[in-house]
């Protein structure tokens, strides 16, 4: 299903996905003819780091990986002059629902490797990671392949076009989980050691991978940075709102005609996003607007919804990794629960204690409501269970599954009542309230 | 002391140092009771538990923090569980958790009673129960003791044998990984490690691998629940029948610092006892296995010339032997305590000119293990050379025809070098004051049976010029058996001088008498984190230590 060159009389956007649908795009002959590495020369190596830095600033780009952290304030608390500065690319995409940044590996491989260039030489970065899902030996294969023409195009290893700058660029391939695309965890998997988010302080920028600063940014967060050098931040800003400029990567699955990856200007509304995705499938019941770990929309706050991250920001949601699943009325929200319920309990790294137990009890909770056993007050504990361990943890991963079952249970409050009252005696009290300890303490 | 800082903690100002952690801050300087975990003072900071979240102020205002990463930094502002209902409702959260798949056994648990889950449950949570049985763990309590998580995986059982020295029982384990952190970072040999994650993660060694490390008892310590048990200790006492006192180590020259605990009159364990400039929490195995020896193989009574005697009769025995003999050698020990040292050198001044001391040791001395351990097994080495006695027992040897009465003080000289101490056995009178049935004992013609280290009051300086005391446990096996300073006060008494001596801190003022660096020490300045020569008291144990 190609890709629509144009919404509403105006051109979409094609900052990531010039090359998506030209054949064999991937290849360096094809993409230098389409203007690969045009940066790559005095147009990079003339300007000073601080100048590239700023720049990125004023794009206002935004973290795509799901936090949406401004990219140019995160390179900007990189420390200069002493130890080595890492770049790692987290392609360790693994948000449910998001399938964007393999395509990005599959089809353009090398405008990340042109992004990297560009950011390494304004980073001062010498040795760079893409830290890449396991599972995604496809995409290995061809970021390997790219990596190869272009050293062999002397656009990697020492002295980049005689520019006197030198970057090696080395794919990592994950050993698969979830929590390896948290930023402290993927270094922590890099090193060689279990991935497990770290503490922070130290933050990574000041020191990460081998205790060194260490800047990690997503595939797509990356891709877009060539597009930046060449047309400047304004160029850039032409897309999206003041706020959320540029265009943005959106995998959409679930109950539309065509689903897919999409690039589309951010600030568009998620209807209008829907038809240019083919139209609804039946009549919206709810949709979850930025990967699993976003709090659920209702048909009603979808509606109202744009694609930019103030707009979901006010809805107490995200606009996360770009995962778009709209849902229907013939979808059952208490199953969609259990089976987000059950990857946050089979991914959680076992670190801390909230996030371990609570998801997993969570878990246990709402596959036992899903059989039909659940009783009466089963829903507010829950709800209020997730709340215990939403805040309460090393890393962000708590929260994510948090927010999905607090708003599943709140919003669709309805659906899950339904299920207790399949069970012919979830009026009855729990056996062991008979014997609760504070009975007696 | 560095310059203290200005924090406010609940709305009251409180001077702290700076850059400490704030849940040491908070124990220490506030008084406020942080519960933890996975936090101990003596390993890195894993964060990991997160019982001892505190609310700290910051740009976004008041948010959840855990107070084991988090340092102090002047105006910080902290709200405890004292001030915050939102820090009582987090903590609660969090032992509701880690109950979740943890069984009810503490009828049966070795920890219950020093439990660190069962202290913050009755300190933080008190929650009840809404745990059901459908969705709480699937432990069956079967014949064979499986433990299968939620996910139906075999997490292994209720006694799994790690090693030589410890039993692990999976389900009771809440994943702290301070065991995995000593073994990382202090035993430096990684032999244990989490596997899986979210709850079906557990504790194992590698595979094939057992855990059979030097210091590896160390972790059924910091253990806070019943997860890791030691198999010498498994079953044999509640810990809340046990007393203790404190004590150090009497088979090396670092002197660890360490509690004997006993009941019903026999010593059962030792535990190691916090001193972070000794040994900060950790003891070897094999000092820690010592309490075994206090009740095995002791010399109750006396003994002439082999045959069993009472103490009075080898007394009355040795005291003659004494005041006839014509030259006698004393060999004093590094085994023993600087009081009856002092008592040894008492008793030479008593004989006059025909008692000659000797010293030292014939045991190896080995290398510092960086832990524990400083490798010399004489424990009080430095104490002998401070009372002037030097390490001269081959001089001993090689001059033995000279002597005519031989008298040894709590040292195995056979045990420790038969060939070399062979030469001692022509000296007709052997008076042995000894703990043991010893090979010592077995060649004397006079054995005086003596209280061991862990039933004697005293002092002695470790390699480092540390002055630490001994205190004594009151299970003895014999009501008979004498401090070995006693011991020596009524043989001095017998040749006709009595000391005079009513209790060890006589002997301790005559040691000071004698060593002029020990001169202002008391055993009220010693205390019970011990006292450098020539340094100030050292700073007191700090709350909230070890366990």
């Amino acid at each position: 299903m190609p890709m629509p060159k144009t919404w509403k009389g105006k051109a979409l956007p094609t900052v990531l996905t010039k090359l998506f649908e030209v054949e064999n795009g991937h290849t360096l002959d094809v993409a230098r003819r389409h203007g690969a590495y045009e940066n790559i020369g005095p147009a990079l190596f003339d300007k000073s780091q601080f100048e590239l830095i700023e720049m990125v600033k004023d794009s206002g780009l935004r973290g795509r990986g799901g936090a949406g952290f401004p990219t140019g304030m995160k390179w900007s608390f990189v420390p200069r002059g002493g130890k080595p500065v890492y770049l790692v690319i987290n392609a360790d995409e693994g948000e449910p629902g998001t399938f964007k940044d393999r395509l990005c590996m599959d089809k353009d491989p090398h405008l990340l490797i042109e992004g990297m260039i560009i950011s390494g030489f304004a980073l001062g970065v010498r040795t760079a990671y893409i830290y890449v899902r396991g599972e995604m030996l496809p995409m290995i294969r061809r970021l390997n392949a790219a990596l190869k023409e272009a050293y062999d195009a002397g656009l990697l290893g020492e002295n980049i076009q005689g520019s006197g700058y030198s970057l090696d660029i080395y794919v990592h391939r994950g050993a698969g989980a979830y929590i390896c695309g948290e930023e402290t965890g993927l270094i922590n998997s890099l090193e060689g050691f279990k991935g497990q988010p770290r503490l922070k302080p130290p933050f990574p920028a000041v020191s990460g991978a081998f205790a060194s600063p260490t800047v990690v940014n997503n595939v797509e967060t990356i891709m877009a940075v060539p597009f930046i050098l060449k047309n400047g931040p304004k160029g850039y800003r032409q897309f999206g709102t003041d706020k959320s400029p540029g265009s943005k990567l959106f995998s959409i699955a679930g109950d539309v005609k065509n689903p897919g990856v999409y690039e589309v200007p951010l600030g568009i509304s998620y209807m209008e996003f829907f038809d240019l995705c083919g139209g609804l499938d039946g009549e919206l019941l709810g949709c979850i607007p930025g990967g699993s770990s976003a709090p659920v929309l209702t048909a009603e706050e979808t509606k109202k919804a744009t694609m930019d991250y103030e707009s979901l920001a006010s809805l107490k949601s995200m606009l996360g990794s770009g995962a778009v699943t709209p849902f229907n009325t013939t979808r059952d929200p208490v199953l969609i629960l259990e089976s987000i319920a059950r990857f946050y309990a089979h991914e959680s790294c076992g670190q801390c204690t909230p996030c371990r137990e609570g998801t997993g009890y969570v878990d246990r909770m709402v596959r036992k409501v899903a059989r039909g056993e659940g009783r009466d007050g089963d829903i507010d504990m829950i709800k209020d269970l997730a709340d215990q361990y939403e805040w309460t943890t090393i890393c962000a991963f708590a929260p994510g599954a948090a927010w999905p079952v607090q708003s599943f249970v709140t919003k669709f409050r309805k659906h899950f009542d339904e299920y207790v009252a399949k069970n012919a005696k979830h009026t009855e009290p729990r056996p062991l309230e008979a014997v609760r300890p504070g009975a007696f303490w | 002391m560095a310059d203290l800082i200005t924090i406010n903690v609940d709305g009251k100002d409180v001077q702290v140092p700076p850059k400490t952690q704030l849940i040491e801050a908070l124990r220490q300087n506030a008084a406020i009771d942080t519960p933890a975990f996975c936090y101990h003072p003596d390993l890195k900071v894993a964060g990991n538990c997160r019982i001892c979240l505190v609310e700290v102020e910051g740009p976004r205002g008041f948010a959840l923090a855990i107070s084991c990463h988090m340092q102090t930094a002047p105006g910080m502002k902290v709200r405890t569980q004292l001030g915050s209902e939102k820090v009582v409702k987090a903590r609660k959260g969090v032992m509701e958790f880690l109950l979740v798949n943890h069984p009810l056994d503490c009828p049966i648990c070795d920890k219950a009673g020093e439990c660190t889950l069962q202290e913050h449950y009755m300190g933080q949570g008190r929650h009840e129960s809404r745990l059901q049985d459908e969705v709480g763990k699937q432990y069956k309590g079967g014949a064979d003791h499986r433990f299968v998580d939620a996910k139906g995986e075999d997490r292994g059982g209720k006694r799994i044998d790690l090693g030589p020295t410890i039993v692990l029982d999976q389900e009771r384990c809440i994943l702290c990984t301070r065991c995995v952190r000593f073994m990382d970072d202090v035993a430096k040999s990684s032999q244990l490690d989490i596997a899986g994650r979210g709850d079906h993660a557990y504790l194992t060694t590698f595979p094939g691998k057992p855990l059979d490390h030097e210091y590896d008892l160390n972790t059924t310590d910091i253990c806070p629940v019943g997860a890791l048990t030691a198999k010498h200790f498994r079953f044999q006492q509640r810990v809340w029948m046990l007393k203790s006192v404190e004590s150090i180590d009497p088979s090396d020259s670092l002197g660890a610092n360490l509690t004997v605990e006993y009941n019903n009159g026999k010593v059962w364990r030792l535990m190691p006892r916090r001193n972070p400039e000794v040994n900060k929490s950790w003891i070897a195995n094999s000092t820690r296995l010592l309490y075994r020896e206090l009740g095995r193989n002791r010399l109750t009574d006396g003994k002439i010339a082999g045959a069993d005697c009472t103490m009075d009769a080898a007394l009355a025995a040795a005291g003659s032997a004494l005041g006839s003999a014509k030259r006698i050698a004393l060999v004093a020990s590094g085994h023993l305590t600087t009081e009856d040292n002092a008592a040894l050198i008492a008793l030479q001044s008593a004989l006059g000119a025909k008692a000659e001391i000797f010293g030292g040791s014939w045991l190896k001395v080995g290398k510092p293990d960086g832990i524990a351990k400083s490798g010399d097994p004489v424990a009080n080495r430095k104490g002998l050379q401070l009372l002037g006695i030097t390490d001269n027992l081959d001089e001993l040897a090689a001059r033995a025809g000279e002597f005519d009465c031989l008298l040894v003080a709590g040292h195995d000289l056979w045990a420790a070098d038969a060939a070399r101490a062979a030469a001692l056995e022509s000296i007709r009178t052997r008076i042995v004051l000894s703990s043991w049935n010893d090979a010592t004992t077995a060649k004397a013609t006079v054995a005086v049976g003596i209280r061991a280290w862990a039933e004697v009051r005293g002092t002695m300086v470790n390699c480092n010029g540390r002055v630490q005391m001994l205190q004594a446990c009151p299970a003895v096996p014999s009501s008979e058996l004498e401090p070995a300073w006693q011991v020596l006060a009524r043989l001095a008494a017998a040749v006709g001088s009595p000391l005079g001596w009513t209790s060890e801190n006589d002997a301790w003022k005559h040691a000071a008498k004698l060593a002029p660096q020990l001169a202002g020490i008391s055993y009220r300045s010693i205390g019970p984190a011990g006292q450098a020569i020539g340094g100030q008291k050292a700073a007191e144990v700090p709350a909230g230590a070890a366990t």
